[in-house]
């Protein structure tokens, strides 16, 4: 089920009625079903690779705390679940990309081999492995004691809300709050569908028309002229923001309309003023996952810079590959590690008078959000791309059809959408929309509701524009 | 309590004036362009219709050859010089599409008459099922009769199948599997599936005895596309159904007009037992809304296999003799049929 449709707008309000109506010692049971219905509206067969994941790391959270005493064995169970459910993984996501890079490189030295593999990806497969292994690692570590009810345990991995693209909850955030009695807040209620109408809006009305836009130019690149190109790279970085944002805002919203508070995802990720920011206000819930369970046990940052640099490379090149499996997405991670890397050195060998007392440090901090934003915005490219050859094909476009190729075609409204994302990000800066509500005036209040409404209801989209992180 | 009541009340009041809105500024511009196919509802009480044929690519498709390439209801037309005839034709549409289209034509209208086309073959698995569903089903959501805003809601949330060209496929085969065959006397096969599946494994042979994969093919598709049984929970039936509804209610007079299919090339191609079949679901139509009081114009086996220009897939695009012959049949239902008033 997706949350921008009809199905999901008559399911969340009965899941939300039916939540507050039983006892909370049943509620785990009715929000497991749900979830498993949510999940099971795509390909209901793919629930069981879910159960096999959820099985494993259930049992290996359960060993290790039995064999607490014996380090050796407690990372032998550790180490069990992990391959297991990384396996499963491989499997899915990436076995099709190995095989047929062999069967290229063995064509390449003359051997005549054939063999493919065609496994379709099951849904959101990379955001539950991720979240599930966070909660065996976390068990190992000693942060989390395991989940002896397996209902629960399983309902901490398929929690609708954040089950097929996150936020990549942490079993000390959500596992906890599910064990707890939550009694009906009407804020709550109130400040849930306000995150759930901002997410709507976002997605509906600016990603999505977006989406039609650079579709148009990226399937035929050659037909457009360099400006537009440039503007159809452009509009894919608000699209592909708006889309995950929008997603992650109503997944937010959904939770907490039964009180449950999971993880902010991003936080005005187009404001920042390096490419490190960037990381910590996009996908946060990803950048934080890498960083404590990769990045940190590599040694971080407290090694020597080659040291350094290497574990941010690993750890950009598998946030790239987690993404998908193309040399694309590899590509994409391995420029912003390097680009990482870079700014880093330029920084430490000139310093910066973005964050100093420099008396023009905004302009400075403008001139740093713009350069991230170009940059960031290239590599979308590496990201949008269906393949190398495609990346090539783009960037000459952009590059040299300077008055040649017609003129991307962009409704005004777009335009005013898409500036009302913009200025909303500036606003919105740090604060998530629903407190920012709490501070407008009642009447402003009800006229924005209004207004997000009728634009949501009149200007969507009204192609189908999957969410794009459901690849992934 | 108060409070909660308050906002409701609000809320509702902002929905209705934003409903107005949209209603006043922007409707009849989404309609043209999310429903184009209504434009064709209005225009039939705008030119003061008597007469509305409703067909699809039947309707107009000719061959290069044919000389005369009018429409079939511009023949009907001619064979009635007394009334004004109109159509609307919509590429691959069924009788849901015509329920809309009808329903949508202004209550302040001249029409007497409509014939619809019933086309066997949308009573099928393989049309029902068809990987044009979405973009169809698309079209008909906001001129399903609910207010303006609900509608465009409904559009943006997207309240119509989307399915891959494979999903609708699958819909289709199971379909054929799970749907049985009954026939009066022994049939070796019990559903549609297990005939196909017969045909493609055997293979149909050419004048040499050797296999013809392209005849092969070819037979398949009229297995799929005849090789089942309409029922009363058919979902077609339902729509053709609600069609004799809305002409009662209106006080239109109806007439379904069944399409010519080629059953000398089904004869040639799988045998009597696939001729049976259409033959029987034709009589099941006839039967059904002979009953209501609808005129069934029964054109099945109006139209020999050289009046079809489609070779590769059975379809009901004629040359010209083909749709002279169903208009010809069509005007003569119609000048003595006692349609239902």
């Amino acid at each position: 089920m997706v949350f921008n449709s009809i199905e999901y707008l008559i399911f969340l309000p009965l899941v939300v009625l039916l939540y507050y109506l039983i006892p909370h010692r049943y509620r785990w049971f009715m929000l497991l079903a749900a979830s498993c219905l949510f999940y099971m509206w795509f390909v209901p067969k793919y629930i069981l690779i879910l159960l096999v994941t959820i099985v494993i790391d259930y049992s290996a959270g359960l060993l290790m705390e039995r064999d607490a005493d014996s380090p050796k064995k407690k990372k032998t169970w550790m180490v069990i679940s992990v391959v297991s459910t990384l396996s499963v993984l491989f499997v899915f996501k990436y076995l099709g990309f190995v095989n047929d890079n062999f069967v290229k490189l063995c064509q390449s030295l003359g051997l005549n081999v054939r063999t493919s593999v065609n496994l379709i990806l099951p849904i959101g497969l990379s955001f539950h492995t991720f979240q599930s292994m966070s909660y065996v690692i976390e068990v190992y570590r000693g942060h989390q004691k395991a989940e002896r009810h397996f209902g629960y345990y399983a309902l901490y991995v398929m929690f609708f809300p954040q089950l097929v693209t996150g936020p990549i909850e942490r079993p000390g955030n959500l596992l906890r709050q599910l064990h707890e009695e939550k009694r009906f807040d009407g804020h709550n209620l109130v400040r849930g569908l306000r995150l759930i109408l901002f997410g709507f809006f976002i997605k509906m009305v600016v990603a999505d028309n977006l989406g039609a836009c650079v579709d148009a130019v990226y399937e035929h690149p050659e037909q457009y002229n360099a400006w537009s190109v440039w503007l159809a790279m452009v509009f894919y970085s608000f699209q592909i923001y708006g889309d995950f944002f929008g997603y992650s805002t109503i997944a937010l919203g959904s939770a907490l309309l039964m009180g449950y508070e999971i993880s902010d995802n991003f936080r005005s990720p187009y404001l920042s003023k390096n490419i490190g920011e960037f990381w910590h206000r996009w996908h946060i819930s990803l950048s934080t996952w890498f960083r404590d369970y990769v990045y940190i046990p590599m040694g971080g940052s407290r090694v020597k810079f080659g040291r350094w640099a290497y574990n941010i490379m690993v750890v950009f090149v598998l946030s790239g590959l987690w993404h998908g499996a193309n040399w694309t997405f590899l590509l994409w991670g391995f420029a912003h590690g390097l680009l990482h890397i870079l700014e880093k050195v330029l920084y430490k060998a000139a310093g910066t008078a973005e964050d100093g007392r420099h008396r023009f440090r905004w302009c400075f901090q403008l001139l740093g959000m713009a350069r991230t934003f170009l940059l960031v915005t290239l590599f979308w490219v590496f990201f949008r791309a269906t393949d190398i050859g495609h990346i090539k094909t783009i960037f000459t476009a952009a590059f040299t059809q300077f008055g040649e190729g017609q003129p991307l075609a962009v409704d005004p409204k777009l335009w005013a959408f898409l500036a009302l994302f913009i200025v909303s990000d500036f606003v919105l800066k740090d604060r998530r929309f629903d407190r920012w509500c709490d501070h407008v005036p009642v009447v402003l209040r009800w006229l924005l509701y209004a207004v997000l409404v009728f634009c949501t209801i009149v200007f969507s989209s009204v192609n189908n524009f999957p969410f794009i992180y459901f690849q992934f | 309590m108060k409070r909660l009541l308050l906002s409701i009340v609000a809320a509702a009041a902002v929905l209705v004036l934003m409903n107005w809105v949209y209603a006043r500024w922007f409707y009849r511009a989404d309609l043209l362009t999310h429903s184009d196919i209504v434009e064709a509802s209005w225009q039939a009480a705008t030119d003061s219709l008597e007469l509305v044929y409703l067909g699809e690519s039947s309707n107009k498709t000719y061959g290069y050859t044919d000389t005369d390439q009018r429409k079939i209801s511009e023949m009907v037309a001619e064979r009635l010089p007394e009334m004004r005839c109109g159509d609307i034709t919509k590429e691959a549409s069924h009788a849901e599409v015509y329920y809309y289209l009808l329903k949508n034509i202004p209550k302040d209208n001249d029409i007497k008459t409509v014939v619809v086309t019933m086309n066997l073959r949308s009573f099928g698995a393989n049309w029902i099922y068809s990987s044009l569903e979405t973009a169809l089903q698309k079209k008909l959501v906001m001129i399903k009769g609910y207010p303006p805003l609900m509608g465009r809601a409904l559009l943006a949330f997207k309240a119509y199948p989307i399915r891959t060209k494979d999903e609708w496929g699958r819909l289709a085969r199971r379909s054929w599997e799970k749907t049985p065959l009954v026939f009066p006397y022994d049939f070796p096969y019990k559903t549609t599936a297990d005939w196909n599946r017969a045909v493609a494994y055997e293979g149909v042979k050419d004048s040499l005895g050797q296999r013809d994969q392209a005849l092969t093919e070819l037979t398949a598709h009229f297995i799929k596309n005849y090789g089942f049984q309409i029922h009363d929970d058919n979902p077609r039936v339902r729509d053709f159904d609600r069609i004799v509804k809305l002409a009662k209610q209106r006080g239109w007079r109806l007439a379904f007009n069944i399409m010519a299919e080629n059953t000398d090339r089904a004869q040639e191609l799988v045998g009597d037992d696939l001729v049976f079949l259409m033959r029987q679901n034709v009589t099941y139509l006839k039967h059904r809304y002979e009953a209501m009081g609808v005129v069934v114009i029964d054109n099945l086996e109006a139209v020999r296999d050289r009046d079809f220009i489609d070779r590769e897939w059975p379809t009901e695009h004629y040359y010209q003799t083909g749709r002279q012959t169903i208009a010809r049949n069509v005007a003569e239902a119609i000048k003595k049929g006692d349609a239902m008033k």
